[in-house]
């Protein structure tokens, strides 16, 4: 699909809206939520919209950084462009293969060998037989664990696991990528190493979308900004200036926080 | 990162509100899409138990024949039951047991224990259950090992019968995993669920015939009825007539093939509900586990 410009689009979000519903987050049991939705009629709110009423586009070519306050929704995003979290509301249009870096190394098999764990988190993405039998090689290629590869995961350090969790997680070559704050993973050489693949990755996807609290990646690798604050954009636009908003409303906010603290105590506790 | 194009998803209540027909052939879908993933995490879960003990695997035969040991105590012992081949009688049932109590639970916890892997991975939750209730069968084939060591001491008590305990198995299969599913589901909104669910088993294995048989129970028509009701009578009454036989005939004999096959049916039909249960129920996972 084409829009006015004639450009392609990869990705198409209209009045996106993720919502949590604070009776049944985390650890919560039936005494806790049987407890607030008796309150409910009290309470004016049992639910948390972590987005609301967001739409824009990406076109290919573009990289998008997405930057805010923690809370603001940016993981959210990205988890919901994923397709891991379903919109409550809205639409998301993703045209092409995604790739999430998410939080990684988080979903090891401790008890199996780190070869293991590539298989097996290659089923976790549905890779077949013969796609994995491509891959590997060049997993254990890149990780570069040595003999430790076919050690248990629990023997390694949280390094080497962050090392074999982004070499899985960038073996796939994605149409759009998604990046979560992992341009900083392992030591000096691994480092370098990774933000070498990433540039690579950036070469070949489609659409790139980050985000991070390091602003200097913003204005290093994307080309348009985007500000998200308590769920909602604030502002979109050149890159530079996009974090120059940021600033200035941090800034604002420091003198905001005694009416800040106010706002919360009326609040549900999160 | 995820690998499959998709599609253009839209709000939330449009995708959760689909037929449920639709919905249980896209469960199904997710099931046998994923055969490879599943043996996988079958295989992860075996490494996983009794990897940090000496004997490792050893256990899984050891750990039945304990248990029988155990009851043996309580119900030859203490109880002074006189039932003959005793430890072949409580075998025959205890094992079946073991096997569906495990099912349950690793079952119940398969998705509220993974919940970093679904906060970064978009794949069908359905193969989680599925997977644990796949590796609790695995165990259950290792116990059967001791069970036919049993059969040295009681060598008349084997009999051709043997060959049909993979239908019985099965039977019990489809019952457990539907249960399993259904609970992996409410677990991850309650988590009281998987502390109830212990109690609950434990109720539920002493109103089941284990460590008693319901012809036993002769003399208290009211009781034996009632218990009939439940779905594990007619499993575990299979299992024992199968490798036990009864108290008058020694060996095995011919399992009630009409109360299983109710059973069976009966099981179908909650797995269908429960894959459909569970299918409307997976979308807010991801919401919930963060």
């Amino acid at each position: 699909m084409s829009e006015g410009d004639g450009r392609e689009l990869a990705l198409d979000v209209r009045d996106l809206g993720v919502r949590y519903n604070l009776n049944f987050t985390k650890r919560t049991t039936l005494k806790g939520s049987l407890g607030s939705m008796l309150r409910r009629s009290r309470e004016a709110t049992t639910h948390f919209w972590a987005l609301r009423h967001l739409s824009f586009s990406v076109e290919h070519g573009e990289s998008l950084g997405v930057i805010g306050p923690n809370g603001a929704g940016k993981s959210t995003l990205l988890l919901a462009l994923a397709g891991i979290l379903q919109p409550s509301e809205g639409l998301v249009d993703v045209r092409g293969k995604v790739s999430t870096l998410l939080t990684l190394g988080a979903g090891f098999e401790p008890e199996l060998t780190g070869r293991d764990n590539i298989d097996l988190l290659g089923a976790f993405l549905g890779l077949s037989r013969r796609e994995m039998a491509d891959l590997v090689p060049s997993i254990v290629d890149f990780a570069d664990l040595g003999a430790f590869i076919d050690a248990p995961v629990r023997t390694y350090s949280l390094g080497m696991k962050a090392r074999l969790g982004f070499s899985i997680a960038t073996a796939v070559q994605p149409d759009i990528l998604l990046l979560d704050e992992v341009l900083g993973t392992g030591d000096q050489v691994f480092r370098a190493k990774s933000q070498q693949r990433i540039r690579e990755l950036m070469t070949t996807a489609r659409a790139i979308i980050l985000v991070t609290h390091d602003l200097t990646y913003v204005t290093e690798f994307c080309n348009r900004g985007m500000l998200l604050e308590q769920g909602q954009l604030v502002f979109q636009g050149d890159p530079a200036e996009t974090v120059d908003v940021y600033r200035r409303r941090v800034a604002e906010r420091k003198l905001l926080v005694a009416s800040d603290a106010q706002r919360f105590a009326v609040e549900p506790a999160r | 990162m995820k690998t499959s194009p998709r599609a253009a998803v839209p709000a939330g209540p449009a995708t959760a509100r689909r037929r449920p027909f639709g919905t249980l052939r896209e469960g199904i879908h997710d099931l046998t899409s994923r055969v490879r993933l599943i043996r996988f995490l079958v295989g992860a879960e075996m490494k996983r138990t009794h990897a940090d003990t000496a004997i490792g695997t050893l256990w899984w035969i050891l750990d039945p024949v304990l248990q029988m040991l155990v009851y043996w105590v309580l119900v030859a012992v203490i109880f002074q039951r006189t039932t003959p081949d005793i430890l072949l009688f409580l075998m025959s049932a205890i094992l079946p047991w073991k096997w569906f109590a495990s099912t349950l639970s690793e079952a119940s916890t398969s998705i509220t224990s993974r919940q970093s892997l679904i906060r970064q991975l978009q794949f069908p939750k359905l193969v989680l259950p599925t997977a644990g209730a796949c590796a609790a069968v695995v165990s259950f084939a290792f116990g059967l090992v001791a069970l036919a060591g049993l059969y040295i001491l009681y060598p008349e008590r084997l009999s051709l019968w043997v060959l049909a305990l993979p239908a019985i198995a099965a039977v019990q299969f489809v019952f457990s995993l539907a249960l399993g599913i259904f609970l992996a589901a409410m677990n991850t909104f309650f988590r009281d669920v998987q502390n109830v669910l212990r109690h609950v088993v434990r109720l539920w294995f002493y109103m089941s015939p284990v460590l008693y048989s319901l012809d036993q129970l002769e003399e208290q028509p009211v009781a034996q009825n009632v218990l009939s009701l439940n779905p594990m009578a007619p499993i575990l009454d299979g299992y024992r007539r199968i490798l036990y036989g009864t108290e008058e005939s020694v060996g095995g004999v011919a399992p009630d093939w009409l109360p299983l096959l109710g059973v069976l049916g009966l099981s179908t039909i909650l797995l269908a509900l429960a894959i459909v249960a569970f299918k409307r129920a997976e979308p807010a996972f991801a919401r919930i586990l963060s």
